[in-house]
């Protein structure tokens, strides 16, 4: 049982299929010129983004995703956070989840920073009271000061996301999803982001972070899957993992150079 | 799992909440008349209604003015309402693709919005009935949480359903538009329900906005609470509810990867 309810998160052979339109029935005339072809699905082509991902995560481990782009990387964060369900295999996840896929999402530009942090911390999981309550120390966190009680239109594109990530990190999730967007603001509030992550770790919040950035991937994780092409090339410590990654990225930029003579194609 | 059910049931609540008082601080900002204009767009139609049909045509119909608004400030509610919730899904693909939160949420705050600018010009009503000679009776307090209940009911089902297509069919919105001009003119809003031939009957009574509005008029123009006509705009809330919940609920999963 002790097993049991320590895992956070689990993949049972998913797969998720896309199906991508060679052409796409965009309105009601071309659909209707089309319609015998869009109905035997003719014209679809599957693309499988996972295949077969099996994986475990226990309860506060720090799980990096790295791979290249189109790896899946994306795919696997939006199945996790059950935004798109799985086409094949079981999904289980336990705990409040907050899913960074991007900051400030839904955010207003014609109202105040203020409002918004307050609409965002409920979309993202907490009740009207708390995220009330949790108001000072978000705005503390942005750094925003007077401007909070701006329209949000007035904002640079740095408060826009500070303000995003400081609602994100203080809706205290059990299971934190975050894709691609730790690398905001500037170098002192990046800092001051990753010494978050850093605080949640320690506090026992599960973590699974995907990053191009294989420098936080080693500095923040305990363990670091490798994906290509929506399969599991490699899971396991950070350092073997991202060496793995590294050395077959380098094998693939030597491709361009001259080869000797009688090497096999590829 | 009891207590997570009711945060949820709470959190879904006030996220409804939140949207609803977005959206009617959004809909008139930096306008210099506000509100106001949600009583300007049905009262002018009214006025050229009433000019047309009226002094024009010379309908027959004693005091035309309270007999049309009365029917028009529900009906502008109906309208309005599934015409912006329609794409409230489609046009929402951004928040959709990356929170995961109740979606209904979105037709739904577009109803609740629009409900609150009804109820506001009911007063509008009052003065224009209270000027012509007439006087509000105690039913209204039974009569306009009844009907309320009834629209708001109907428009659930019908928003839900519609938004679920239109994310994978986004010609829906422009049928919806289209579609809703006729409606208009197919529900007894500029006309009694005693005016249509017996032979049409049967059809009207296929249209649930059509007991509807007239218990609507029924209750601002004659005091009279809604009789057993209504039971068939009830039938069709419990059809709508049932069926907009279940293609929602079908289709939702989809959302994500549609948009």
């Amino acid at each position: 049982m002790l097993s049991e309810t320590s895992e956070a998160i689990v993949l049972e052979q998913v797969g998720k299929r896309y199906l991508l339109n060679l052409y796409r029935p965009d309105s009601l005339k071309t659909a209707l010129l089309h319609l015998p072809s869009v109905l035997n699905g003719r014209q679809r082509w599957p693309f499988w983004a996972l295949d077969d991902i099996s994986l475990t995560i226990r309860k506060g481990e720090s799980v990096g995703i790295i791979g290249p782009n189109g790896s899946g990387k994306s795919t696997l964060l939006r199945i996790m956070s059950r935004i798109a369900p799985p086409t094949r295999g079981k999904v289980t996840v336990r705990g409040r989840v907050s899913a960074l896929l991007e900051l400030g999402s839904g955010f207003h530009p014609q109202i105040t920073g203020r409002e918004n942090a307050i609409l965002n911390a409920v979309l993202l999981g907490l009740n009207l009271r708390e995220a009330r309550e949790r108001m000072p120390e978000i705005i503390e966190f942005s750094e925003l000061g007077d401007f909070i009680d701006q329209p949000m239109r007035t904002y640079s594109s740095g408060m826009f996301v500070r303000l995003g990530f400081a609602v994100a990190v203080h809706v205290r999730p059990e299971v934190l999803l975050v894709d691609e967007v730790l690398a905001v603001g500037d170098a002192e509030f990046q800092s001051k982001c990753f010494a978050h992550i850093e605080k949640l770790r320690a506090e026992n919040v599960t973590i699974v972070l995907v990053s191009h950035d294989l420098w936080s991937v080693a500095r923040f994780c305990d363990r670091v899957v490798y994906l290509t092409q929506g399969r599991i090339v490699m899971d396991g410590p950070p350092q073997p993992v991202i060496h793995e990654y590294l050395s077959r990225i380098a094998l693939l930029t030597s491709l361009p150079t001259p080869m000797p003579s009688g090497a096999p194609e590829i | 799992m009891r207590v997570i059910a009711l945060r949820e049931l709470r959190r879904t609540w006030e996220l409804l909440l939140l949207l609803t008082f977005r959206e009617l601080k959004l809909r008139y900002q930096d306008t210099v008349l506000g509100f106001v204009w949600s009583l300007i767009k049905p009262l002018l139609l009214g006025a050229v209604l009433y000019l047309a049909l009226r002094r024009i045509v010379r309908l027959d119909i004693p005091d035309y003015h309270l007999f049309l608004l009365s029917a028009l400030f529900p009906w502008t509610w109906f309208q309005t309402s599934v015409m912006l919730s329609t794409p409230s899904f489609a046009h929402n693909g951004n928040l959709i693709k990356k929170v995961r939160f109740p979606r209904f949420v979105l037709p739904f705050s577009v109803v609740a919005n629009n409900m609150v600018h009804f109820l506001l010009s009911i007063p509008i009503l009052l003065l224009f009935i209270l000027a012509s000679g007439g006087r509000p009776s105690p039913l209204w307090l039974v009569g306009i949480p009844l009907l309320t209940l009834v629209q708001l009911g109907l428009l659930m089902g019908i928003v839900l359903l519609l938004a679920s297509f239109d994310v994978f069919f986004r010609d829906l919105e422009h049928l919806t538009e289209v579609f809703l001009n006729l409606w208009f003119y197919v529900t007894p809003i500029l006309y009694p329900l005693d005016m249509v031939p017996a032979r049409l009957k049967p059809l009207y009574f296929m249209n649930p906005m059509s007991p509807l509005i007239e218990a609507w008029r029924k209750l601002f123009t004659e005091n009279t609470l809604p009789g057993p006509e209504l039971w068939v705009s009830m039938a069709f809330v419990a059809g709508a509810a049932a069926l907009g919940v279940g293609v929602f609920r079908r289709l939702e999963g989809g959302f994500a990867d549609a948009l």
